[in-house]
């Protein structure tokens, strides 16, 4: 009775709807919901280690892995690669993406691979050293890390995101409900980004921080977000050199048409950054050095960045050669002989 | 503060804006105005003179209503004041659901619809005829939920303490002429200069032409009211010429005859004075008499070349705007529109399951509310 007087049915009813959703939310999409707003900075990097000793990938922050599992402990004589980057090493399939075909390249050359996409879209090289990090925990006997240039400004949003979804100010309290922040974030990124021309959104719109990044293109931010994510790849060779996991960088490289004909790569300085950081178990590999002297260059690549699976084919190919070329210092032939020996 | 800064530029005396900032107090055209009607009506013996000077500060200085309206009449507030009032959980319930209904129409409707209004009165925007509309279209959503919503927080703010402020907008964008249409708008503004200056002037007691003069001077006074600027000065010129219109021209007039029991020249009716009201939030929006110009040429240039695609904007529009219209025609039959409460009570639980999931997730930017620079 007592009840009723204060609060009426209309909002009980609606406390009830509020909940139900959420309550509905958690128990029928855990899975969906499972690492949704880490935004690619969570220590588990989308890492689900099992009590079975298997290692199973979910989603990390608001991006899938390609679903995969692997056994926690290298299985001996096993080569096992983990590639590291991007929209583009994660390719337009897991089936056709250059990771998955690199080991079945390895196998046909009598190796014992065990290769791992743990590519993400729009991963730069601040979230890509998380997952760096708890890939390093699973003995793995070479790192891929692919190096591109254009994802530093989605890092820098996802971080904002991620320092703001954490943040203990009253403000941020609903958005730790799933279906506020889901519905938000929904907004934001379809409904928001779709119906609304950029030039409006970013000029007039939004408090999310993908606006105000965009919103403000201070030349200095900018290139202290090229410099930081240059510092971070950096860090990302000296982590791998400091477990002693050999290190492969493949430089990014862009397609850029110059006519009906005529076309030419750009590296933006990629390469470079390659080529001083290799050595000491570091290695390096030039996508345009892959693709340059291809007369029919142009045909490999979906966009200007991003490849097709006839692109991808021809990095796995480049790379089982440099790894063939690099055997010895990759420590293959030692592996072959612990899978014999493995192997009884 | 603008508009102080202007008039003591045109006096020649120093403008020291920090000094402005300390001596202007907030809300000064609704503070004044209601300091003033208290005044008249104390002197007219209409009012009696409150005793207690605290009741009078607050009456004069009540907060949620002193940054934004409504402006309340002395006999309205001030016995409420004085009135010692325990607790009721009702105050509660309809003080919350006016915030919420209130926050709903700042936070989802106008703030969303502000930006598509503010890129199209901006002076750099390329503008054609789709984007004009759309942008009165957006801006009409945008005050009418910036205002409208303000009132109704500050409503429910006033509830909550078992006090009931005066309604200020009653379905104004279903009004069928402008007298209607002033009926239902900023309704403790317009009745403000209703009773203290339009019947002082002479109403519409006297010759045709004399009627003419009265809402002419009125509407003008109206205009600038809101600042002093060429801008507002055209703004109150429109109303009032379109007053005057309804008044003079027999066709219009039983038009927008609010007894007309004709559906379909009801609805026509209505259009009508949409349109006429679109054209009024386009003087009002443009931040100059040249912009305003710009956007009059532009409704004479349809080529989609020359400005950015607007379909998909127009969709975002809708989406913003459906729900509130819905809303509305949800309450019209009680004449009352943040009136939810004679609504069954799991309709209710539904609209405010709703309201509370589109204002959190609303993803546009704060703004301040647009009748806080008045």
């Amino acid at each position: 009775m007592q009840m009723k007087k204060w609060f009426t049915s209309a909002f009980l009813f609606a406390l009830l709807l509020l909940g139900l959703g959420e309550l509905g939310a958690r128990l029928f999409f855990a899975a969906d919901i499972s690492g949704r707003f880490d935004y690619g900075y969570s220590p588990d990097a989308g890492f689900d280690l099992r009590p079975d000793g298997t290692v199973h990938l979910f989603r990390a922050g608001g991006r899938r892995f390609h679903p995969q599992s692997f056994p926690r402990h290298r299985p001996p004589g096993t080569f096992r690669v983990f590639v590291i980057g991007d929209s583009v090493p994660r390719g337009p399939s897991f089936k056709g993406a250059y990771p998955y075909l690199l080991g079945t390249e390895l196998q046909r050359h009598q190796i014992q691979a065990e290769a791992v996409n743990l590519a993400l879209p729009g991963y730069g090289a601040r979230r890509c050293q998380v997952v760096l990090r708890k890939a390093l925990e699973f003995e793995p006997s070479l790192i891929i890390l692919h190096v591109n240039d254009s994802n530093k400004y989605e890092d820098e949003r996802e971080y904002r995101r991620s320092l703001e979804f954490k943040s203990w100010h009253p403000r941020n309290w609903p958005m730790k409900i799933f279906i506020f922040r889901r519905l938000y974030e929904a907004q934001v990124e379809k409904v928001f980004w779709r119906l609304v021309p950029d030039q409006i959104r970013l000029k007039f719109a939004a408090n999310d921080p993908d606006a105000q990044l965009a919103a403000n293109p201070d030349p200095q931010e900018v290139q202290a977000r090229v410099r930081l994510a240059r510092e971070t790849t950096a860090e990302n060779v000296a982590l791998a050199r400091e477990h002693h996991v050999p290190l492969l960088i493949i430089s990014q490289c862009r397609l850029i048409n110059d006519g009906p004909e005529a076309f030419h790569f750009e590296d933006h300085g990629l390469d470079a950054l390659g080529r001083s950081l290799a050595g000491d178990h570091v290695y390096w590999l030039s996508m345009k050095e892959v693709f340059s002297h291809l007369p029919n260059a142009r045909s490999y690549f979906s966009d200007s960045g991003h490849l097709k699976q006839s692109g991808h084919l021809l990095m796995a190919q480049a790379l089982v050669q440099k790894i063939l070329q690099d055997e010895q210092q990759l420590g293959l032939s030692a592996l072959k002989r612990e899978g014999k020996d493995g192997g009884g | 503060m603008d508009s102080a800064r202007n008039l003591l530029e045109i006096l020649g005396l120093p403008t020291n804006r920090v000094l402005l900032n300390i001596i202007l107090p907030v809300g000064i055209s609704f503070y004044t105005f209601q300091s003033l009607g208290y005044v008249i009506d104390v002197y007219r013996g209409q009012s009696p003179a409150c005793s207690s000077l605290l009741t009078f500060a607050t009456f004069d200085a009540f907060f949620p209503q002193m940054v934004a309206g409504p402006i309340e009449r002395g006999r309205h507030l001030i016995p409420q004041l004085e009135q010692t009032k325990a607790f009721e959980p009702a105050y509660l319930h309809d003080g919350l659901r006016l915030i919420l209904v209130g926050f709903f129409k700042k936070v989802f409707v106008a703030d969303n619809c502000a930006i598509l209004a503010n890129y199209v009165f901006d002076p750099q925007t390329p503008l054609n005829g789709y984007w004009a509309v759309l942008g009165a279209l957006a801006f009409a959503f945008q005050i009418y939920g910036d205002f409208s919503g303000y009132t109704d927080i500050a409503r429910g703010s006033a509830k909550l303490f078992g006090i009931d402020l005066v309604v200020n907008f009653r379905f104004p964008y279903f009004a069928r002429n402008p007298s209607d249409f002033w009926g239902r708008w900023h309704i403790s503004l317009s009745t403000w200069f209703r009773d203290y200056l339009y019947i002082p002037l002479g109403g519409n007691r006297g010759s045709k032409w004399e009627t003419v003069r009265n809402l002419g001077v009125t509407m003008l006074l109206a205009g600038l009211w809101h600042g002093a600027s060429w801008i507002f000065v055209l703004w109150g010129a429109y109303h009032g010429a379109l007053l005057i219109l309804y008044r003079v021209v027999p066709a219009l007039r039983s038009l927008g005859d609010e007894d007309a029991s004709s559906h379909l020249r009801g609805a026509l009716a209505m259009a009508l004075m949409w349109l006429f009201t679109l054209v009024g939030w386009a003087i009002f929006r443009s931040p100059n008499l040249h912009q305003f110009g710009a956007w009059l040429m532009a409704l004479g240039h349809w080529q989609t070349a020359l400005a950015l695609p607007w379909a998909t904007s127009f969709i975002w529009l809708l989406i913003h705007a459906a729900p509130l219209i819905f809303l509305q025609i949800l309450t019209w039959r009680y004449r009352d529109e943040t009136n939810l409460g004679r609504l069954a009570w799991p309709v209710r639980g539904l609209i405010y399951a709703v309201m509370v999931m589109l204002i959190v997730s609303s993803t546009a930017q704060d703004t301040e509310f647009i009748y806080f620079q008045f």
